[in-house]
């Protein structure tokens, strides 16, 4: 028997799993997804899963997150409750010389239509009244919130299934030949080659990988996260604050580092101590707080921290979704990735996130 | 086994829902964990850690020595954060040193 597919999408993380969801949707596709792992045990399960958007510049990225944001209360009546919450998000600066910047950032945005605002701290305490008085003032925006990350890939997986795409975990595509009107991918699991019409890389920070096996350099890098977990406290915080969020089970994830120490998933006393004190300088009060856990995820930042969005220039057939914030831009680019696949064009012009863009053409 | 049975104490998570999580194609302690909660409370899977790989083992028809234990991270017991940011405030360490006097009847 031979594993024939229309289309096959190469990793089943928060990108991966979005756009086999929104093909899904078009009911005309025989769908596969690979994973080499199991679905959230990458970077998409290692993550504090902010839908953050208000400081995303230079404007048209933050709008590529806006919208993206915009989607996420009517995928949650598609897919289901993904904890999606609007929480406002908070970015606090200690330093009055920020204010110049933070207004700066209110222009720019307002251009797309991200509505910023500059607290002052006494805004900022009226807002969330436990963080520090030492802080001078913020950023704001009623557009950011979180998700939790695990519902969120699991009901896309949920939702593509219902839709009848076939998945396929740890099963580590090993080589891909470009034949003349189709791919043939090799498997780990899988004796025979699975052949596809179109093929879709979303293997995250392991695009690297994947995208050798097709010959193409892909300029990401690979950044570690490392975050630490409280036990669950009292409901006290009520936004999304740039570093930290409270979960709905009271648990209080902190934590914004950037490590470049490839694949390395390891947490450190540093780092762990560091953002120990990060928490304190923010919110005074969580040093009495427990520590439960830390845990750390390997990011993808693309080389010019952009998503790399797409058909693969040279390659028939062939598309990548990379990018950093994965989570916020889930929606958006799940619905885009779709379109370009189904119909050859997206509502939102993808062109300046091309792969294109780190090419030399003569 | 009833289907009810509480395996994970602190999350909550029964029999079931982790037989739910191997049907999606769950096979270590780390895959139910983060579609389940389960081990993902206070003690850290150091209650329900074998009685989840146990079940995995069944489920799956391989002995319970192939299945991996789950990941454990710092600080491996709960710990106050402002212990982890350096705030050092105990006083009941002192020096043996300063613990002996040499003038007579001040001890």
């Amino acid at each position: 028997m031979t594993d024939q597919y229309d289309i096959v999408i190469i990793g089943c993380g928060v990108i991966g799993s979005s756009i086999a969801y929104h093909l899904s949707e078009y009911k005309q596709k025989r769908i596969l997804v690979i994973d080499k792992g199991f679905p959230l045990s990458g970077t998409s399960g290692s993550t504090q899963a902010w839908v953050w958007v208000h400081n995303k510049v230079p404007k048209w990225y933050g709008e590529l997150s806006m919208y993206s944001a915009e989607l996420y209360p009517f995928l949650e009546r598609k897919i289901g409750d993904v904890e999606y919450k609007r929480t406002g998000g908070i970015a606090p600066f200690f330093a009055q010389t920020d204010r110049d910047k933070a207004l700066r950032l209110v222009e720019e945005q307002a251009e797309v239509g991200i509505k910023v605002e500059v607290l002052t701290r006494d805004q900022v305490l009226e807002k969330e009244p436990a963080l520090s008085p030492k802080i001078a003032g913020a950023t704001y925006s009623d557009m950011d919130g979180n998700v939790n990350p695990f519902r969120l890939v699991e009901l896309y997986i949920k939702a593509a299934k219902r839709n009848e795409v076939e998945f396929s975990f740890y099963n580590p595509v090993i080589e891909m030949v470009m034949e003349k009107d189709h791919y043939k991918i090799y498997t780990k699991n899988k004796k025979d080659a699975i052949t596809t019409e179109r093929v879709i890389l979303a293997g995250g920070p392991w695009s690297k990988e994947i995208g050798e096996l097709l010959g193409l350099d892909i300029p990401i890098k690979q950044v570690r996260g490392q975050v630490i977990i409280t036990e669950p406290l009292a409901p006290f915080l009520k936004h999304t604050i740039g570093g930290m969020r409270q979960a709905e089970n009271g648990e209080v994830l902190i934590g914004f580092s950037k490590e470049e120490v490839g694949y390395d998933r390891r947490t450190t006393m540093d780092v762990i101590q560091e953002t120990a004190q990060m928490a304190i300088n923010y919110i005074p009060s969580l040093a009495k707080a427990n520590i439960v856990r830390s845990f750390s995820g390997v990011r993808v930042i693309p080389e010019d921290g952009f998503p790399i969005l797409g058909k693969i220039p040279d390659k028939k057939n062939a598309y990548i979704a990379a990018m950093h914030s994965g989570v916020t831009l889930s929606p958006l680019v799940g619905t885009l990735m779709a379109e370009l696949v189904m119909e050859g064009e997206t509502s939102i012009c993808l062109e300046r996130y091309s792969l294109k863009r780190f090419m030399n053409y003569a | 086994m009833d289907k009810s049975t509480i395996v994970c104490r602190c999350e909550e998570i029964n029999v079931d829902e982790i037989e739910g999580a191997i049907r999606m194609g769950a096979s270590t302690f780390d895959d139910i964990k983060r579609l389940t909660r389960c081990g993902m409370g206070p003690c850290q899977s150091k209650i329900c850690m074998n009685l989840v790989r146990e079940l995995i083992a069944n489920n799956l028809g391989v002995s319970i020595s192939e299945i991996p234990p789950p990941r454990m991270r710092m600080p491996l017991k709960i710990t106050r954060l402002g212990i982890l940011a350096g705030k050092t405030s105990s006083s009941n360490v002192v020096s043996v040193f300063d613990e002996a006097s040499l003038e007579a009847g001040e001890r």
